[in-house]
């Protein structure tokens, strides 16, 4: 199914929770930030959120920055 | 390097932001560096505990590493909203940030001008009522103008943050009689940021009685960053030693040092 992540159209396999979508992408868990669909999601619901087809996701990280 | 640091500790100097008392007066920028790696050695030689950092979309395609992994447990974190155009953008990134569990501290930073990299003051006080609202402790970075420092503090700044020049511009205090003038007029601490690009410009904003400076740009692109941060350290606690000491009257013409009676020469 399709979803948006970051601006951009993204593949993904059916049945996949924002947890799962994290992990394959390797991205740092423990401080990445995710919105979906225009609201937060916190991290205590990454593993009980699925995605739908459609979602919107904001998944951002600390850069350097000043 | 430790005598001066218990000299300045001596004094019970440390800097009250947001109920934490800091002894270090020198907040570093993690933006620049040529990696990752180095940070740490950095920020352990700047001595700083509070640290700045930018939340930015992820790479889908290729993920990079999240620089929260290179800071150290007791590093109070300071996320700054740039890349924010509005009052609400920065909101939102606040909002976001706080999300990560970093702590409620930030740094409003509203940005419309390309070139200069200006601070909308405007766009800033909005944004500053509502996250001091929210419970953020707000450090907004402005441009230096007394009329927007009072309305920052109505609105529940924790600290003002006037630049001294363009960021990454390494042009020193550029705005200095701005603000000498807001330390004098504003009771908030007043935390310059931007611009400095020297160790004694970090002196000499902490000698007119600066509370604490923001330095990223002069660290990250010194040839050696590790030291320049260390210079840094010494130079924001000499500056600030100079100011608790009190410097001497400046004047046009000279006074002696030495006396001016029982010269050699005299009655020759």
């Amino acid at each position: 199914m399709q979803i948006i992540v970051n601006g951009e159209a993204q593949e993904i396999l059916s049945e996949c929770t924002v947890f799962q979508l994290l992990e394959d992408k390797a991205v740092t868990l423990k401080t990445a930030v995710v919105e979906l669909n225009g609201k937060i999601l916190r991290q205590e619901l990454w593993q009980s959120t699925a995605i739908s087809a459609s979602d919107s996701l904001e998944i951002l990280i600390f850069m350097g920055g000043g | 390097m430790n005598d001066i640091m218990q000299s300045v500790n001596k004094t019970d100097d440390s800097l009250l932001i947001g109920g934490v008392n800091l002894l270090s007066r020198l907040f570093v920028g993690t933006g620049k560096f040529s990696s990752h790696e180095i940070v740490p050695r950095v920020l352990e030689a700047s001595g700083t505990q509070v640290v700045t950092m930018a939340l930015r979309r992820v790479d889908w395609k290729n993920p990079q590493e999240n620089i929260l992994n290179y800071l150290p447990q007791n590093t109070i974190l300071l996320p700054n909203t740039s890349g924010a155009r509005t009052a609400e953008e920065a909101v939102r990134i606040a909002r976001l940030a706080q999300s990560a569990g970093c702590g409620n501290w930030v740094k409003i930073e509203v940005v419309q001008d390309q070139r200069y990299l200006l601070p909308d003051n405007w766009e800033t006080i909005r944004a500053t009522e509502q996250l001091a609202k929210e419970g953020f402790v707000v450090l907004p970075y402005m441009s230096p103008d007394l009329g927007a420092a009072k309305r920052l503090q109505d609105a529940g700044a924790a600290a003002i943050m006037p630049l001294g020049a363009p960021i990454g511009s390494n042009r020193g205090l550029q705005t200095k009689e701005l603000i000498r003038i807001l330390i004098e007029e504003i009771s908030l601490p007043i935390i310059v940021d931007a611009g400095i690009g020297r160790p004694s410009e970090a002196a000499e904003a902490m000698e007119m009685g600066a509370a604490a400076v923001l330095v990223n740009t002069a660290i990250a692109t010194a040839g050696d960053p590790v030291f320049m941060a260390q210079a840094f350290r010494l130079a924001v606690s000499a500056g600030r030693l100079g100011y608790l000491a009190g410097p001497g009257e400046r004047r046009v013409a000279a006074e002696a040092s030495s006396p001016l009676t029982g010269f050699l020469q005299e009655g020759n």
